[in-house]
């Protein structure tokens, strides 16, 4: 090869790897997938890998939605009880029983006495509940939070 | 100026395979090419993307770089390209352009240019450029979270920082074969070890690289792991999880190989490789990173000179 073909090659390079690789990022941008397959938590603790689709998939452990999509209790429509969980639990201001987002679907007289745990409690609670009667799965902290 | 008629004595590797720096470089990338299509395959248009854009950007800032130093143009010689290549075979598909971009920058300019090009530089540039962008933005690269909308057949935690964070049991149930066969999670080019060892076996074949270096970089992983587990089982995985996990094989036949960084002798490239080898398990079992080769191959950059020292005595030297 001359040094001249050689410079036409890297020129040529450029310009049609710079034309497909902007393409690729801007014409396709990933979109997630509408059933989250694994989730990452970040937090003081360190983060911790949720494997979601493992744990509902047929080929995994099986369980039903409902089993941690709770609430409605018994939903007419699916969808309405797949939330993320800190829609229902947040951390309340003083004085506060449950947040607001429950007057979406209750008046304010049925929750007189409803109390709601805050996002990683009901995390801890009901990861680790489950874990611990189905006697399989993480329970120990630094087997699901990584420093 | 460069018409001028002079002896110029060009700086290292003079290692001679009787061809030019560009076929060398192209070698490089088609040996590669096995692996990277398999990311490809398996990544999709993402992977494609960062690849793109990773060889595109590096040839880009390299002429740019001879633009304003005045040199010649040298992106003719191929060795852009490759540094791009490679660079985004360790990076995650889902990396962000910028973080592409940024990365073929610190290669290019930082880990090669200002050295004085190609041959010149001290460290391997495109694991400057990770070492760098590990340490910068270590979220964008931690495979387990940047891979979590991938959905595959196998097991999608990354096999080094499961070993790292839950031990052995957590990898019990990965088989080396599958592993070997690209069935992990990873960098776009570094995950399909079978083709790899098949682009490495090419290269030593047609001399454009070194198999003292690949094998006793292999050795050295191997050994030091089958140290390890032997001593204590339950917390250090095997010598053969180790070579089909993370970088180890790209480490051993695209990156520990890079010439400008790496010795010419024998003695000296066997002790660079092993020490290379070593230092990857240590890092990886008490040491700070899931993965060591990135930084393990930079220490051995940094003793190459040293262990260079250590070369045959010239014949009929008279003092
Ligand atoms: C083992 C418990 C568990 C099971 C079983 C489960 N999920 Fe989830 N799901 C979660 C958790 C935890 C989240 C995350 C919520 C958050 O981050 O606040 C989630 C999130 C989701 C989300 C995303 C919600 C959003 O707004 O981002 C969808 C959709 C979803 N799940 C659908 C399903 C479907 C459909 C099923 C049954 C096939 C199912 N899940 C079974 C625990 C579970
Ligand atoms: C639509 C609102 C809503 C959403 C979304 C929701 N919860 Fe709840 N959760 C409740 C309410 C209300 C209660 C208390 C009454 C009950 O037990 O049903 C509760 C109770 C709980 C409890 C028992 C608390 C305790 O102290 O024993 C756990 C555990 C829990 N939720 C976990 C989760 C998890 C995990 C998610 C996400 C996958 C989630 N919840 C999503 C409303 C919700
Ligand atoms: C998406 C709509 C929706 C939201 C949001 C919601 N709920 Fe409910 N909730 C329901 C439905 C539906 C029922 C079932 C009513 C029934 O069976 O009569 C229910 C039942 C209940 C009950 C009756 C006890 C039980 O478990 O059957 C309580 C208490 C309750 N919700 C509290 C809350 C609180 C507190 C919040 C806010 C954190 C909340 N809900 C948010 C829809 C919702
Ligand atoms: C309704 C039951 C249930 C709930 C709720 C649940 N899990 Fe599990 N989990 C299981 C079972 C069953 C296993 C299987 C353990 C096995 O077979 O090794 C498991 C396993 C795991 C594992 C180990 C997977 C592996 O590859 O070894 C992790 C990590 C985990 N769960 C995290 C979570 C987290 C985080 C949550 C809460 C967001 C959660 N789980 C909620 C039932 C549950
Ligand atoms: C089954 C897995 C699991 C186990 C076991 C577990 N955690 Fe967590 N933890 C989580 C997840 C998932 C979150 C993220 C929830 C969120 O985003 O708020 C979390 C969040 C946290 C947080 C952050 C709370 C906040 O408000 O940001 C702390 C602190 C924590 N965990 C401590 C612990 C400790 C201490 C233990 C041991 C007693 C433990 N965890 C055991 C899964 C687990």
């Amino acid at each position: 090869m001359t040094p001249k073909r050689e410079l036409q090659i890297a020129f040529g390079l450029i310009i049609i790897l710079l034309l497909v690789g902007v393409i690729s990022y801007a014409a396709f941008p990933a979109k997630p997938p509408e059933v989250p397959i694994r989730m990452y938590y970040k937090s003081v603790a360190g983060n911790a890998m949720f494997d979601h689709k493992t744990h509902f998939a047929e080929s995994g452990y099986a369980l039903d939605c409902t089993q941690c999509h709770h609430h409605p209790p018994y939903p007419e429509n699916l969808d309405d009880a797949i939330l993320k969980c800190g829609y229902c639990h947040k951390a309340l201001a003083k004085g506060q029983n449950y947040p607001d987002s429950c007057l979406d679907c209750h008046d304010e007289a049925d929750l007189e006495d409803s109390k709601i745990a805050k996002k990683s409690d009901a995390f801890h609670s009901q990861c680790i509940g489950c874990h611990k009667e189905a006697g399989s799965g993480p329970t120990d902290c630094n087997a699901c939070h990584v420093l | 100026m460069f018409e001028q008629k002079k002896f110029t004595v060009s700086h290292a590797p003079f290692w001679h395979v009787g061809s030019s720096v560009s076929t060398r470089s192209y070698n490089i990338i088609f040996a590669a090419l096995p692996a990277v299509l398999f990311g490809v395959f398996t990544y999709g248009i993402p992977a494609v993307g960062v690849i793109a854009l990773s060889v595109s950007s590096a040839i880009t800032w390299e002429i740019a770089f001879n633009k304003v130093a005045k040199r010649p143009p040298c992106i003719g010689d191929g060795n852009a390209a490759m540094i791009g290549l490679l660079l985004a075979m360790l990076l995650p598909a889902t990396a962000p352009w910028w973080l592409v971009i940024t990365g073929t920058f610190v290669a290019v300019i930082i880990g090669k240019q200002i050295y004085g090009g190609i041959g010149a530089n001290p460290f391997n540039p495109v694991l400057v450029s990770l070492a760098i962008l590990t340490l910068s933005w270590k979220n964008f690269l931690d495979f387990n979270e940047v891979l979590v909308n991938y959905d595959f057949s196998y097991p999608m935690a990354y096999p080094l920082a499961s070993l790292k964070h839950f031990g052995v049991f957590a990898i019990s149930n990965l088989k080396p074969a599958a592993l070997l066969m690209g069935q992990q999670s990873g960098g776009i080019g570094a995950i399909f070890g079978l083709g790899l060892i098949l682009g490495g076996i090419y290269l030593i074949i047609r001399g454009y690289i070194r198999w003292e270096i690949s094998i006793s970089f292999l050795a050295g992983v191997w050994i030091t792991a089958l140290l390890f587990n032997m001593a204590d089982p339950a917390h250090y995985a095997g010598p053969v999880f180790h070579l089909v996990t993370g970088y180890t094989l790209i480490g051993a036949f695209f990156l520990a190989t890079e010439d400008s960084s790496s010795p010419v002798n024998f003695i000296p490239m066997l002790i660079y490789g092993a020490s290379a080898g070593v230092l990857t398990v240590l890092i990886r079992n008490i040491g700070a990173f899931a993965d060591g080769v990135v930084f393990a191959i930079l220490i051995a950059n940094l003793i190459n000179p040293l262990v260079d020292k250590i070369r045959p005595k010239a014949l009929g030297k008279v003092i």
